[in-house]
């Protein structure tokens, strides 16, 4: 029974979907095409922007950028935490003055000085992902170490003194769970905020066509953008972070 | 652990002091900078200061910043009402449960903010409204996955015993259920007042004719780099002041009160 009333809920909750792409639907046939454009015009764009190759140059652009971004702010923000465990006097530096100045920074502020100080094209727009992305990194690592049972390591240690065979066998499998959650946290920061990146001075990537389409009022263009968004992180969450966090999260 | 905290007395003067002979050297470096770049690119310390007092005693920008403290405000608690309701609904009325925590909570998560800011240009046109709009949209899963989080953490056997003292629901919730979700209300508020401050400026430099974001925006145009790192600055230092003396505490406080003993 309780199977029966939970699929009664997701029924409704369905509905409730085809409900609000009805009204979507009701809504865009009375109003012009730059206000509201209708689902089916939408959809079309939506899948022109994976199969034609004018649009197709943009999705790629911004999805390779995010997940070298995402990489790159790993090994910096990880990094950073790992310098602060491993060298404690360190961590004054890292936790008190590289943590709070790289989270309070606004990301429009990296962009902007971004475009000042580098000229327009990729590494400009990692520069300014990673900025954004790296504080997160840092963050959820140093949350990992603070977690890690240290009596697990002074077990490790009685059984040998190689440190690096302790780092490998015992300390990275416990960090793990933590590296996967940073991991996803950039993912998802970096397709809804670190986009940012590509509004100014940018020839490439979601963001640039979705400023140049609002420019235009091409608002089919904005809100298959933004679909496509939606469409790609739920891509990389399902097919690479849950199977990868499944697989490291396991005791 | 044998250290003893005459150790972690001193370790701890120690990474106080190399922060501090951090943060001066590169203030030196900075120093150091004017002149062998341009000001545009690099703006010595100087200048910043400068601009840093000019804006502080400007008629005109010193409204921006308002402007921006009241979009942030209103944003975080229509989005804080809104995530609170729409939780709520899902946890007292368990039908509705799939349709938000599986069907809205998702599309909001994974909706790009720049995507916000665009749309609420084109449909609400360049005002407060738009970026008002942009950051609830932005901060609204937020809201909704920790307080849903706050609720499923709520002790059942706690409640259980409140109703063998007595019938009255609200007595119940003023007296059990809500003291026991402020530690995650504290905890998301402190989360949302970060995330603001990241798509705030965005929002008011596409989309709102006041702000921070509108003075950047023009700062940018004028090749303005000094007002642009003193709001910056100013930016960063409001930002943790208000999360280690006002969140922060608000957050420890909540949790030491109400908070489950763990």
């Amino acid at each position: 029974m309780s199977t029966g009333r939970r699929s009664a809920a997701l029924w409704f909750a369905d509905t409730l979907v085809v409900l609000a792409i009805a009204v979507w639907a009701i809504g865009a046939a009375n109003l012009p095409e730059f206000v509201l454009p209708g689902p089916v015009a939408v959809g079309k764009r939506l899948i022109a922007l994976f199969t034609d190759s004018d649009f197709l140059v943009h999705t790629i652009a911004s999805t390779v950028r995010v997940i070298g971004s995402v990489v790159i702010a790993l090994l910096i923000g990880g990094g950073l935490a790992v310098i602060a465990r491993a060298v404690p006097v360190l961590d004054g530096i890292v936790s008190g003055v590289i943590q709070p100045f790289l989270n309070a920074f606004p990301s429009i502020g990296w962009a902007i000085l971004a475009a000042i100080w580098f000229t327009p094209g990729h590494f400009s727009i990692v520069f300014v992902q990673v900025a954004i992305l790296a504080p997160f990194c840092l963050i959820n690592v140093a949350e990992g170490l603070r977690q890690i049972d240290r009596e697990l390591l002074e077990m490790a240690t009685s059984y040998t003194r190689n440190r690096t065979r302790i780092v490998i066998r015992v300390g990275l499998p416990l960090l793990l769970p933590y590296l996967m959650g940073a991991l996803r946290i950039a993912y998802g920061v970096a397709w809804k905020i670190a986009l940012v990146a590509e509004l100014l001075g940018s020839t490439s990537g979601l963001g640039f066509l979705m400023l140049r389409a609002q420019g235009s009022a091409d608002l089919t263009t904005v809100l298959a953008a933004c679909l496509a968004i939606v469409a790609l992180f739920y891509a990389g969450e399902r097919l690479l972070l849950e199977p990868l966090s499944r697989r490291f999260s396991a005791k | 652990m044998s250290a003893g905290p005459a150790l972690a007395g001193r370790l701890q003067r120690t990474q106080r002091l190399l922060a501090l002979g951090f943060v001066l050297a590169l203030g030196v470096a900075w120093f150091a900078s004017a002149g062998r770049v341009p000001a545009y690119v690099l703006p010595p310390p100087s200048e910043v200061a400068a601009a840093v007092v000019a804006f502080a005693t400007s008629a005109q920008r010193l409204p921006h910043l308002f402007a921006t403290l009241g979009h942030i405000a209103s944003a975080i608690a229509i989005s804080f009402v809104l995530g609170a309701l729409l939780a709520f609904a899902a946890h007292y009325a368990r039908w509705s449960a799939p349709a938000i925590h599986q069907r809205l909570s998702p599309f909001l998560s994974a909706f790009s903010g720049i995507g916000w800011t665009l749309l609420a240009v084109i449909w609400f046109g360049v005002s407060s409204f738009t970026v008002v709009f942009t950051i609830v949209a932005v901060l609204l899963p937020f809201a909704l996955v920790n307080l849903r989080e706050g609720l499923i953490a709520l002790d059942k056997e706690l409640l259980e015993m409140g109703a063998s003292f007595g019938r009255g629901r609200w007595r119940s919730w003023r007296l059990l259920v809500a003291p026991a979700l402020l530690p995650f209300a504290a905890a998301t508020l402190r989360i949302m007042f970060g995330v603001a401050w990241k798509v705030t400026l965005t929002a008011e430099l596409f989309g709102g004719g006041r702000g921070l974001g509108y003075v950047i925006n023009i700062a940018r145009q004028d090749y303005d780099t000094p007002t642009l790192f003193a709001v910056i600055l100013f930016i960063i230092i409001a930002v943790t002041l208000a999360d280690r003396l006002l969140f922060g505490p608000l957050e420890r406080l909540t949790t030491r009160q109400f908070g489950a003993a763990s």
